[in-house]
């Protein structure tokens, strides 16, 4: 994450924009130096091929009836 | 009574001498004020007490005389300062400008309390909005200059210094069991959906989880017997019967089939740690119980998954307060963290959220094998205050990387685990066991910790005059 650590104006200005995050460019800086390690851990995730296995999240549209009661 | 019968004394003691009219809700709850007062200056353990944590006392010892004793009656408990609790302030830890949380309503665990017929004594500290491992500013009761751990460090310390017998947590990635050990309790957190989260200020929607942390597993057990229980106001909650959670209890391990992992949860961890976990093994196995040594590569990828899954949420959770600078106010490693949930996308997220289907795939294959899994609970004992990293293994970690290791994998899995006292290392701080089950297997979770406990002998109590 280094090279992301020191990025130009245009390119945090970009990450801003396709993130949506509300930060100030110096702000966001920051952050990227300060999250560095955890991001790098997250990155880790995009390493592995997992495209046959459901994701735990599983919607359920019964549940408003259920929590209604009905 | 003696004073050390009454703060040393388990919620089962309690509601026998109670029960016997040797001693009332009302001298108990005085007497644990006068304990908090004289002590929890030193130890920051309480962020308040409640004014009418006496008259709740007094109400209870007439309700006894005139009706009977409910589940837990008269029995002084505390609230970690993310449950909203009715006429007690909630603050999450935070003292943010523009963030307020109702003080006219009880969340669903207080509620239940409350219904069991305990003295809801006062809020703990917990680190902001239930991040973080320190819990600042309370201090570990076996030495003042350590952490308690966190996030529910306020009820670590509270209970094992004996100011109350049992404190509410909440767990995310190990903020119950992590105080646990840290402080020498016991800290239980259920199976994901068997407890409530109705009322409890949110941190991870798929991962938190309500516990109590107790002096002893009995009381671990009477509490969810009162907690459990089917609540359509949280979405997660599942309707199942609830058990009798003390059952087996005294039945001992003879039989019982141990899973051991030898990756991930046995090979990073400080000497002491190591040697005490292997000798309570060793001791289990004496005891009749079978050893089955197992590895799961998949763990490799947990704190990635767990990284993206709470960053993501809470960013969430938090998005209108980042948006309007509000988070600005947070302490700063909050900040960092929730601020941070803009960057994780959605593919990761979801990735994240595979990693987590695997996992759970790769438990429920281990337990065709084995009933409960044992584990350290952490992989070294109570830091000193300050320290930002800490060498357990062969590795320098983060102290948050190091302190949720061994517990986040059944946050992600939502499988019930419990932190039972197993030890100390050569500087007389506790070390903790991890006993995990199978889905809302709490029963056979319970047996096991009780062997470990009964090991043990008589608690040691920390040195706080």
């Amino acid at each position: 994450m280094d090279t992301e650590n020191t990025l130009a104006a245009p390119a945090l200005s970009l990450l801003r924009q396709v993130t949506g995050t509300p930060l100030a460019p110096e702000r966001l800086e920051a952050l990227l130096a300060a999250g560095a390690p955890i991001l790098e851990e997250i990155a880790r995730l995009r390493t592995v091929d997992l495209a046959d296995l459901h994701p735990a999240v599983i919607f359920e549209p019964t549940a408003a009836y259920r929590r209604a009661g009905r | 009574m003696s004073d050390d019968e009454l703060h040393w004394a388990s919620m089962a003691r309690l509601r026998a001498l109670m029960a016997d009219g040797r001693t009332s809700s009302e001298e108990v709850t005085r007497h644990l004020l006068a304990r908090i007062g004289a002590l929890d200056t030193r130890l920051g353990g309480f962020v308040h007490v409640a004014e009418d944590a006496l008259a709740q006392a007094r109400a209870s010892d007439r309700r006894r005389r005139r009706h009977g004793a409910r589940a837990l009656e008269g029995i002084p408990v505390a609230l970690k300062d993310n449950y909203l609790t009715r006429g007690q302030p909630t603050t999450a830890g935070t003292t943010a400008a523009g963030i307020a949380f109702p003080q006219d309503a009880d969340s669903a665990c207080a509620e239940r309390l409350r219904a069991a017929g305990c003295v809801l004594i006062g809020k703990t500290r917990t680190h902001e909005f239930a991040w973080g491992t320190v819990s600042p500013p309370t201090a570990n009761p076996w030495d003042l200059e350590r952490i308690p751990g966190g996030s529910s460090g306020g009820s670590g310390a509270a209970v094992a210094a004996g100011l109350v017998p049992m404190g509410m947590g909440s767990d995310t990635g190990g903020s119950i069991r992590i105080p646990a050990s840290f402080c020498g309790t016991v800290g239980l957190k259920p199976t994901f959906g068997r407890v409530s989260r109705h009322g409890i200020v949110p941190h991870s929607w798929s991962l938190d989880h309500p516990g109590p942390l107790t002096r002893t597993v009995e009381d671990a057990a009477l509490t969810l017997d009162v907690l459990a229980g089917y609540d359509p106001r949280d979405p997660a909650c599942q309707d199942r019967p609830v058990p009798d959670h003390a059952q087996d209890l005294g039945r001992g391990v003879r039989g019982l089939r141990i899973g051991v992992i030898d990756n991930h949860f046995m090979d990073r961890n400080t000497p002491a740690v190591q040697a005490c976990i292997d000798a309570r093994i060793a001791d289990l196995a004496r005891a009749g119980a079978r050893v089955r040594r197992a590895r799961m590569p998949i763990l490799e990828l947990g704190l990635a998954a767990i990284f993206a899954i709470e960053l993501a949420s809470s960013g969430a959770y938090h998005d209108r307060a980042v948006a309007e600078g509000r988070s600005a106010q947070f302490q700063p490693d909050v900040r960092d963290l929730v601020e941070l949930g803009r960057l994780v996308t959605a593919v990761d997220y979801l990735k994240a959220e595979q990693v987590r289907a695997r996992m759970a795939e790769e438990f429920r294959q281990l337990f065709e094998q084995v009933d409960v899994i044992v584990t350290p609970t952490e992989p070294l004992t109570a830091w000193k205050r300050g320290a930002t990293h800490v060498r357990a293994g062969d590795r320098d970690e983060s102290v948050l990387a190091a302190s949720w290791r061994l517990t986040y994998p059944f946050n992600l899995t939502g499988l019930p685990a419990i932190s039972v006292p197993c030890g100390f290392d050569d500087e007389g701080m506790p070390i903790g066991l991890q006993v995990a089950a199978r889905p809302f297997d709490e029963v056979t979770m319970l047996r096991c910790a009780a062997t470990v406990e009964r090991m043990m002998g008589t608690p040691r109590r920390p040195a706080l005059g």
